[in-house]
């Protein structure tokens, strides 16, 4: 007689093989971010060192600001490790502990969000708050409530963005030099001028093919829209994400952008394209939306959590006082992860018996009250007077 | 609803290790433990030590909460009742038979003269009498399916057998087709049904060519293909996939009843020659044993006895390396010592290598409720298990799930979320204690 291993069914798991799994999936999301990664270099750095306004390695910048991000943020976790935990201190521990929290994806993500001339001890700064306030703190990988890199990025936008300002800002070398960008940003010049006008918003930039491209300024990764889709493309044949959360995403704020558009006497679909390819709504469709650990975990939770999303980003976008409103919306939204995916959980067993079709009502009855209230107030502030919604609001 | 397409996936059946080797027939085992207990039922012994019993002599029995009656199944001295390792991962009292090999047979063991007079009443009381229990692991004694009220339309040989390594069903079956036709008609004709339907799984083409000869003798019996995935082989998929129909908590409401095809084989002996259950089919296979064989077996074998017919363990099998599975490698146990015996619920033992890794926490893909296939969502299964929520485990219907162990196969980061989801479905059922 021979005593064998202990074990709990299935003894067959698909993670036993090397071609599956939670790294695979993470390794996946590094390589979606390569052509982002790529074009946010070309623009800022290659491009802009052929105009001839920045040296040889000031070209290099971009590049080494990005990878600075992860860097930093993977070394925060190793001290964090190093410190939290006496008994397991040695570099394989933590090597390892390192591997299995995947440290570098919010850092990378994280330095794609800022501006080029954010100073460093700045990037420094944010990396801190992402990965140890916004991810170790609630319990590591797995555990936390917000998205770590958006909370890094939201925290130093409240309280440094003065400074990031002064730094340079937005521009890189070569966008400095152009008069036409007034506002800054494309949504800095909707925010300011409070009126959808293809000349005022589009021509300064160039036209939506600039958009798709994303030769306008902006921050580093959120520019690049057909950088994003190709990455995004990746993931969904991956099979890391699933398609339909950026799809649903972009296309609520598409739709919504729309009809305000029509709302306020602009009918021209130029509006919602160009407001879907600016402040970052396709990155982070693609790479802030879809990150499990922070967004609803079934089908229906993750197609309400996006509907939320997107009628969000646009109250938040024209009836705020912020004029990107995709952090905001996302990071609000994190708080709700928990109890939608508990809601939706119990509709998808009890379908529209009790309670499922109580919670479906009341999910789907927010979402449409939420887009009706966000067409209304945005409507009233682009439109001078429209009679039958006067009364309402 | 739209976003429940999915149902099972394919997994790699790693049958071929067993299938190209022939069934074994063995059937005089010096020792036999026939265990005293049936499902959860504790079983009164009625013989005892010392006592001269013949093959097929009742041995242990109850009466409820259903009739179960066990049968031996050598001839020969009981001589003792002792402990002995159950499939359930326990240990169990058993009555202990010595083998005189004289297979000497019970009075009750007689052809059956006027079998197409028998009615339904005394067909299913033959059931009863001959202990017949779901041989496919669930163990539920037959007759009660068969006095159910409601209106059968027809009875469901379930020969999908999904899942991996096991080939127990596949070997029984071609080796015993024109039996299973048999007691399938058998069958239908117990339940008051007008057809028999054989499920058996796509890709095996054998299980239908070695039916095709007799079909023509059985008209009211169909041979029905059923998808080649994991879990293709649970009651409710199969009934789903032959009727079109669905049900709530029982076949019958579906009108139909299922049942597994070695219960069909050894019914068609029951009724023809009035032999109770005693025997099974058992495979021994895995990657940890020389030569993986399926078995014809009386209950009450010792597995060791089987191992060795297989050749041993491999050579220089380290035990501590390798689990020792009673039952199929998606929902079996691990049985700590290789000291098993075969009882009516176990029809596989697996020995398979332990695979270690390290790997990260749950990251909250989905891939689990995707997977599902009672569409339940397993990780808030276990979110409200951890917080004995016992409102909200009503509400995910945790005591729906099947323990297939398909979300804890798929899970990326090798979560134990099968385990979570059965602790949770208990502590539902039981009512929150």
């Amino acid at each position: 007689m021979a005593r064998f291993a202990a074990g709990k069914a299935p003894f067959l798991r698909a993670a036993h093989d090397k071609d599956y799994g939670t790294k695979v999936m993470m390794k996946d999301f590094l390589i979606a971010l390569l052509p982002v990664i790529l074009y946010a270099w070309y623009k800022n750095g290659i491009r802009v060192y052929m105009d001839g306004n920045i040296t040889f390695l000031e070209m290099l910048y971009p590049l080494i600001f990005i990878m600075l991000g992860g860097i930093i943020s993977s070394l925060m976790e190793g001290i964090f490790f190093f410190v939290t935990d006496k008994e397991h201190r040695t570099l394989k521990d933590i090597s390892q502990k390192l591997s299995l929290s995947f440290a570098a994806i919010p850092g990378l993500i994280l330095a794609l969000l800022l501006p080029l001339y954010t100073p460093v001890w700045v990037l420094i700064f944010a990396a801190f708050v992402a990965t140890i306030i916004g991810k170790m703190i609630f319990g590591g990988f797995g555990h936390n409530i917000f998205n770590p890199a958006l909370l890094g990025y939201a925290v130093v936008g409240f309280t440094l963005m003065g400074v990031i300002n002064n730094a340079g800002g937005l521009f890189n070398a070569s966008e400095v030099l152009i008069d036409s960008y007034a506002g800054a940003t494309p949504l800095g010049a909707l925010a300011a001028n409070k009126q959808i006008d293809y000349n005022i918003l589009v021509k300064p930039y160039g036209d939506l093919w600039t958009f798709f491209i994303g030769n306008y300024p902006g921050a580093l990764g959120e520019t690049g829209t057909l950088a994003i889709f190709f990455g995004g493309l990746y993931l969904v044949i991956r099979k890391v994400i699933k398609w339909y959360t950026p799809v649903i995403y972009v296309g609520t704020v598409f739709v919504l952008s729309w009809i305000i558009g029509v709302i306020s006497g602009d009918g021209g679909l130029w509006f919602p394209a160009y407001s879907v390819m600016t402040g970052g709504v396709m990155f982070a469709a693609v790479f802030m939306i879809t990150e499990p650990v922070t967004t609803p975990t079934n089908i229906l939770g993750k197609v309400f959590f996006a509907l939320f999303l997107g009628v969000l980003t646009v109250l938040f976008r024209f009836v705020g006082s912020l004029p990107e409103g995709v952090g905001t919306s996302l990071i609000f939204m994190n708080i709700f992860t928990l109890p939608i995916d508990k809601f939706t959980g119990v509709i998808r067993t009890k379908r529209f018996q009790k309670p499922g079709g109580l919670y479906f009502g009341i999910l789907s009855g927010l979402v449409i009250l939420l887009a009706l209230y966000t067409l209304l107030k945005a409507g009233n502030m682009y439109t001078a007077f429209i009679p039958f919604l006067g009364w309402v609001i | 609803m739209i976003f429940q397409k999915v149902k099972g996936i394919f997994i790699d059946g790693r049958k071929d290790m067993c299938k190209k080797n022939p069934l074994t027939e063995y059937l005089s085992p010096k020792k036999v433990y026939i265990p005293l207990i049936q499902r959860s039922s504790i079983l009164k012994a009625e013989v005892k030590v010392g006592d001269y019993v013949k093959l097929g002599q009742l041995v242990a029995s109850i009466d409820k909460p259903f009739t179960i009656r066990v049968h031996a199944s050598v001839s020969g001295n009981v001589t003792a009742i002792k402990k002995v390792w159950h499939g359930s991962g326990k240990m169990v009292d058993a009555v202990e038979i010595e083998n005189d090999f004289k297979n000497e047979l019970a009075d009750t063991i007689k052809e059956e003269k006027n079998i197409d007079k028998l009615t339904r009443e005394q067909l299913i009381e033959k059931m009863e009498l001959a202990g017949l229990t779901g041989l496919g692991g669930a163990g539920f004694p037959t007759h009660v399916k068969y006095k159910t009220k409601l209106k059968i339309d027809a009875v469901i040989i379930n020969a999908v057998e999904c899942e991996p390594y096991l080939t127990c069903d596949y070997h029984f079956i071609t080796n015993y087709a024109e039996k299973l036709l048999k007691g399938a008609s058998y069958m239908a004709r117990a339940a008051g049904a007008t057809k028999a339907y054989v499920a058996y799984k796509i890709n095996y083409r054998e299980i239908r060519e070695s039916m095709e000869p007799f079909l023509k003798d059985y008209p009211n019996v169909e041979v029905f293909p059923v998808k080649n995935v994991y879990p293709s082989g649970w009651e409710k998929f199969v009934v789903e996939q032959v009727t079109k129909k669905t049900y709530k908590n029982l076949p019958a409401e579906a009108g139909v009843i299922v049942n597994n095809s070695a219960t069909a084989i050894i019914y068609a002996d029951i009724v023809e020659k009035n032999i109770p259950q005693i025997v099974r089919p058992v495979v021994v296979t895995g990657e940890g044993v020389k030569v993986p064989h399926a078995f014809v077996v009386p209950i009450g074998t010792k597995v060791s006895d089987l191992i060795e017919i297989c050749g041993g363990y491999i050579d220089g099998l380290d035990p501590l390396k390798y689990n020792y599975i009673a039952g199929g490698p998606m929902t079996g146990k691990a049985i700590l010592i290789d000291d098993l015996v075969v009882s009516d619920t176990l029809g596989s033992v697996v020995i398979k290598p332990i695979v270690e890794g390290l790997y990260p926490e749950c990251l909250g893909c989905g891939k689990c409720a995707d997977v599902c296939p009672a569409y339940l969502t397993p990780t808030e299964i276990k979110k409200a298990f951890e917080r004995k929520d016992l409102k909200l485990l009503g509400d995910l219907n945790a005591n729906k799930c099947v323990e297939c162990g398909l979300c804890s196969y798929i899970c990326p980061s090798h979560v134990e979320i099968t385990e979570a989801v059965g602790k949770g479905k208990a502590y539902l059922l039981k009512g929150g204690k």
